[in-house]
């Protein structure tokens, strides 16, 4: 979830749910061979992320509107991709099957998490590729200056964003079900995740999802609160990151 | 002279409606002039002032418990249940607010965003105070000087607080506060050149508009007589948005229009698509941006004052 673009994206918790529900349809109901299914989802979400920039980011960059329009035209796609979704799988929750029986279900989330980091940080870090999305996100008229082209980075990064919302969706849903309204939570759980650890970092986004689950998960056992208010521990610690220190913990590298 | 009779005139149609409808209409016409009241506010504090906050309708859902809790939790009188209450969302604004101004669009939307959704927590773990998930119900507008206000003059009630909030936004954007307002949301940096306060014109948008949302709130309270979390949810945040960028964002005609809109719109649509009418609003939403930014206000103005 990472955006070298400048434009913050409301649509990803449902780029979270559409892969959770992928999962549902080609792993619940046509019975696919988990590896099979999960490619396809992957393939499935880079189409979705790659389409979504063309229908409510494109136009706007090339219209030369404020940043802030795409912004809100990716909330209205929120609302769209949500009520498609209910439309088409009805508001029932479904489930989604793990791939190496339950007990091995946290593992297998680890290992896939590590290795999504894995390949975004060897992206960002180690290639050609990853370093002209870092010059984007600086500057991007300097980055358009020394011959980057600025549309095809801000595609490459909506379908990226999507494939790895869609993976984060398959991932958790056998933990949460899939469900309709999940995408709002996922995309506030990342943004939290994301601000705490600093935005444009690889390594900010996992020390701040981690950050966020410990926290929760110790204000669950040894605060003297109620469970139900752990909910919102990590919603007061998003804002007073961003009221204290919009930079996150990792600032980016000047 | 003329000003004040035009206002009258308002008054005294608007709430002669609700003396012809029925008591489910009369709901209905209630619940329409409310978004029209918080539309109102909210297109101040976003089409005018540029902030995108999502707090709007939270502190709708604040002014509304507060004044509850006051009245019946702890058993103050109106009068002061009503003044606390507004102290309380204007309390909460300014704490969100002063440290916020440091923040830019996104990153103000998402604080705004984390505040709504910790309010509705609140609400659901609050035990016996907020009444948890079923929220507070069972109780009614006590009288005033011994008048028992129901019916269509509740409804009357609710057109004074609609035309006192357009009233107050009206002459706000005309003063210089809200050309500060329009020059910070255009070019901070050439505000603040221009002698502008932009954190202070921030911070006085921003609480303001909150408060005039947390008056509504208090006024809905007695619509329903019953508070409780779902009304006050995340989705009725994003439709106020989506009825003040459809009407036509910066405009108070604009958000009147996308209020009605898309209050009536599920009514007309429901028989035909039953309950994804928020299909239709988000694709309206997108269309709105992609073709036409200042909305269905702004496709009028251009078939009045046609080009060449």
């Amino acid at each position: 979830m990472i955006r070298p673009t400048g434009i913050i994206n409301f649509a990803v918790g449902e780029w979270g749910m559409v892969g959770a529900f992928g999962g549902f349809l080609l792993l619940s109901k046509f019975e696919w061979p988990y590896p099979v299914g999960m490619v396809a989802i992957l393939a499935f979400m880079l189409i979705v992320g790659w389409a979504t920039e063309r229908v409510a980011v494109r136009p706007l960059v090339e219209k030369g509107a404020p940043l802030l329009a795409p912004i809100l035209a990716l909330l209205g796609m929120l609302v769209v991709f949500r009520e498609s979704i209910s439309l088409a799988f009805g508001p029932d929750p479904h489930q989604v099957p793990e791939p190496l029986g339950f007990e091995h279900q946290k593992t297998w989330m680890i290992a896939v998490t590590l290795g999504v980091f894995a390949a975004a940080w060897l992206f960002f870090e180690k290639t050609l590729w990853g370093k002209s999305f870092e010059a984007v996100s600086l500057n991007r008229k300097a980055a358009a200056l020394v011959g980057i082209n600025l549309s095809r980075v801000t595609a490459v990064s909506f379908a990226g964003g999507a494939g790895v919302a869609g993976l984060a969706g398959l991932l958790i849903a056998p933990n949460t079900s899939a469900h309709y309204l999940m995408g709002v939570p996922l995309a506030i759980q990342g943004f939290t995740a994301l601000v705490i650890g600093g935005v444009g970092r690889v390594e900010g986004a996992l020390l701040g999802g981690l950050l966020v689950a410990f926290a929760e998960q110790l204000t669950v056992r040894y605060a003297p609160i109620p469970s139900g208010y752990a909910q919102g521990v990590p919603l007061l610690v998003l804002m007073l990151f961003l009221l204290v220190r919009p930079s996150g913990l990792l600032r980016a590298r000047a | 002279m003329r000003a004040i009779a035009g206002w009258l005139a308002a008054a005294v149609v608007l709430s002669a409606v609700a003396f012809f409808l029925s008591s489910y209409h009369n709901d209905v016409y209630r619940k329409l002039l409310l978004w029209v009241a918080l539309a109102l506010s909210y297109n101040f504090l976003f089409g005018i002032s540029g902030q995108v906050a999502f707090s709007h309708f939270a502190f709708y859902g604040i002014g509304a418990y507060a004044v509850v809790i006051f009245l019946f939790q702890l058993g103050m009188p109106l009068p002061l249940a009503m003044l606390l209450a507004i102290a309380v969302c204007a309390l909460i604004a300014l704490a969100v607010a002063i440290p916020s101004t440091r923040l830019e669009g996104f990153y103000l939307a998402l604080a705004t965003l984390a505040l709504a959704q910790l309010f509705i927590v609140v609400l659901n773990e609050g035990g016996t105070i907020t009444g948890g998930t079923g929220g507070i119900v069972a109780y009614r507008l006590p009288a005033i000087f011994g008048v028992h206000i129901s019916g269509p003059w509740y409804t009357a009630v609710i057109v004074m607080l609609v035309l006192a909030t357009y009233a107050v936004l009206w002459r706000l954007d005309r003063s210089w506060f809200g050309r500060a307002c329009r020059a910070v949301r255009d070019n901070p940096e050439a505000a603040a050149a221009m002698g502008v306060n932009v954190a202070r014109t921030k911070v006085i948008a921003f609480t303001l508009t909150s408060v005039l949302a947390g008056i509504a709130g208090m006024v809905y309270a007695f619509v329903d007589n019953t508070v409780n979390p779902p009304i006050f949810g995340l989705e009725n945040a994003f439709l106020l948005l989506f009825m003040v960028i459809i009407g036509g964002a910066g405009r108070h005609a604009g958000a009147v229009v996308g209020a009605v809109l898309l209050y009536l719109l599920p009514f007309v649509l429901s028989p035909l698509i039953g309950h994804h009418h928020a299909l239709v609003f988000g694709v309206l939403m997108v269309a709105a941006i992609l073709v036409q930014p200042r909305g269905l206000i702004g496709i009028y103005d251009a078939l009045r004052h046609p080009r060449g």
